[in-house]
């Protein structure tokens, strides 16, 4: 019996070692405002704002923004704009 | 997402079908695992409207959810650490189980593997004067952090020698390099961009890289194809760029089976490609590009500069001119000595034929964009906007240099006998890294 042992190959991530969590959620979306971060992408804007049309139709008062980042990733001073603005964002990866 | 989950708002993205896998790597390689996401089938582009509604408006119900619930963290594990163990009746049979898992794991090109031992692993280390766990890079697009250990167990499965180390080092660190992020976006893209290396200085000789017919496979290649393989090797488990997880090409291309050529210093007419970038002559380096194609340009008989070069120029439109804000078109021009020589001879500097290249590299700008519908489409940087009051007829008539300037033009003398020019649409800019620095 031949026994072989290698080494692995597979390196840590960065952004496993240094990983950040998830936000609170809010309990319901009435009276928030709803950021649409869109890539630029043909489609996405169709998806972002269908998704806003139907939960307007769920919740009260809600507010929605449209944003157009225009590449993926958006340019930071859209990304904060849209986080200042927004107390809930949607994005899509349109390609 | 991440950056907006940050900053303590929910942020949630709809993701397209084959995208699940690149949204798990991607949330481990920017520093967020549990990310939020939904899923609809199909990707959004090129769908007509009602069908991007529809799939949207399956998925209202998770979307609603994901923005309003706390939800368990989406953690997968990766072994990173440990070593495997095979047993088998003898050494062969256990060299094809070990090839067996590694590969099912996705682990290697698809290509036989050689067994990172210990013994080999510690062989790999002598080609090098740092330290196993000197951290070189974080490696995009996945940015593992790239350990000297880590690049010399993948340069062992790839078939590669100590000497050849020092170079694979440089590799890694150069592709860090690219644009502030290293490339990530690019280099996940659903287009096929590769990496592409040349190997410049006296390295060359040292090691037997091959400057003449260099891209392909047999002996005369076997270094350029073997340290290429074990810059790849990095860039899937050091990187991360698996396919279908954060390389999302559409059809793909042999340009992945990377390979790192030298040029061909002796029958060049002009400084060699390093001393453009800054080094010394003797010093060696090797130069990483990003490369989207690959175009054979023949030339049937022309004697003069200007006739080789417009002929060339002409092969320069071959691709696409990028109209977006952070858009850059560029070209990596592999001249063989039977071009580069009588252009040389013929008074012409590099500067000079790289101008004559971008002046000449004229194309109808309507095709160069691919007929892209403008309507509607947001990426169309503002110097463009003027586009959109032309009527499609009209774009097709501008002629545009495919290029901005020179300075986006690339040359390296490559290759043997006769005047056939590999054109490369490239970019971002390429970066050169010294290897002497890494040498043990």
């Amino acid at each position: 019996m031949y026994t072989l042992e290698v080494q692995n190959p597979v390196a840590e991530q960065r952004g496993v070692v240094n990983s950040f969590t998830t936000s609170p959620r809010p309990k319901s979306l009435d009276g928030l405002t709803v950021g649409l971060l869109w890539s630029g992408t043909h489609g996405g804007d169709v998806a972002l704002n269908t998704a806003a049309d139907l939960i307007k139709q769920r919740f009260n008062d809600v507010t929605v923004n449209f944003y157009n980042g225009n590449n993926y990733p958006a340019p930071e001073h859209i990304r904060q704009k849209c986080a200042e603005e927004s107390d809930v964002v949607i994005g899509a990866t349109a390609d | 997402m991440i950056e907006i989950e940050k900053t303590g708002v929910p942020a949630v993205p709809i993701v397209s079908g084959r995208f699940v896998e690149d949204a798990v790597a991607s949330t481990r390689a920017f520093g967020m695992p549990s990310l939020q996401w939904v899923v609809v089938p199909r990707i959004y582009r090129n769908l007509e409207h009602d069908l991007c509604r529809s799939q949207t408006a399956d998925v209202i119900d998770d979307l609603i959810g994901q923005l309003t619930s706390e939800i368990d963290a989406r953690v997968s594990d990766i072994d990173t650490v440990g070593s495997r163990t095979y047993e088998a009746d003898d050494r062969y049979e256990a060299v094809l189980a070990m090839n067996d898992d590694l590969i099912s794991e996705d682990f290697g090109d698809g290509l036989p593997l050689f067994p990172a031992t210990k013994e080999a692993v510690e062989k790999m280390l002598t080609g090098t004067n740092l330290p196993p766990d000197h951290v070189v890079c974080d490696m995009p697009p996945g940015f593992g952090i790239a350990t000297v250990e880590k690049i010399a167990i993948n340069s062992v499965m790839a078939g590669a020698k100590p000497e050849h180390l020092p170079v694979v080092i440089a590799a890694v660190k150069a592709i860090s390099n690219i644009q502030a992020d290293g490339g990530k976006s690019l280099l996940m893209s659903t287009s096929p961009q590769a990496p592409f290396l040349i190997v410049n200085g006296p390295i060359i000789d040292e090691l037997g890289f091959n400057p003449r017919s260099a891209i392909g496979p047999g002996r005369d290649n076997q270094v350029n194809t073997v340290v290429g393989r074990a810059f790849a090797m990095c860039f899937r488990n050091i990187g991360y760029w698996y396919p279908g997880k954060m390389d999302m090409d559409t059809i793909g291309t042999t340009r992945k089976f990377i390979q790192c050529i030298a040029e061909n210093e002796e029958m060049s007419p002009w400084d060699p490609f390093h001393v453009d970038q800054g080094f010394n002559r003797d010093e060696s380096t090797v130069s990483l590009f990003i490369t989207d194609g690959e175009l054979d340009q023949q030339d049937q008989g022309n004697t003069t500069a200007e006739g080789l070069l417009k002929n060339l120029a002409y092969g320069c439109v071959f691709g696409t001119k990028s109209i977006q804000e952070k858009g850059h078109t560029q070209r990596l021009i592999l001249m063989p000595p039977d071009v580069a020589g009588p252009v040389g001879k013929q008074e012409f500097t590099k500067q000079a034929a790289k101008e004559f290249i971008q002046a000449n590299a004229n194309h109808s700008l309507g095709k160069m964009i691919q007929y892209m519908p403008l309507e509607g489409e947001a990426r169309v940087a503002e110097k463009w906007k003027w586009l959109e009051n032309l009527t499609e007829e009209q774009r097709l008539e501008i002629e545009f240099p495919v290029m901005d300037s020179a300075e986006d033009c690339y040359i390296l003398v490559v290759g043997a006998d006769r005047a056939k020019t590999a054109i490369l649409p490239s970019g971002p800019a390429p970066v050169t890294e010294g290897i002497d620095q890494y040498r043990a």
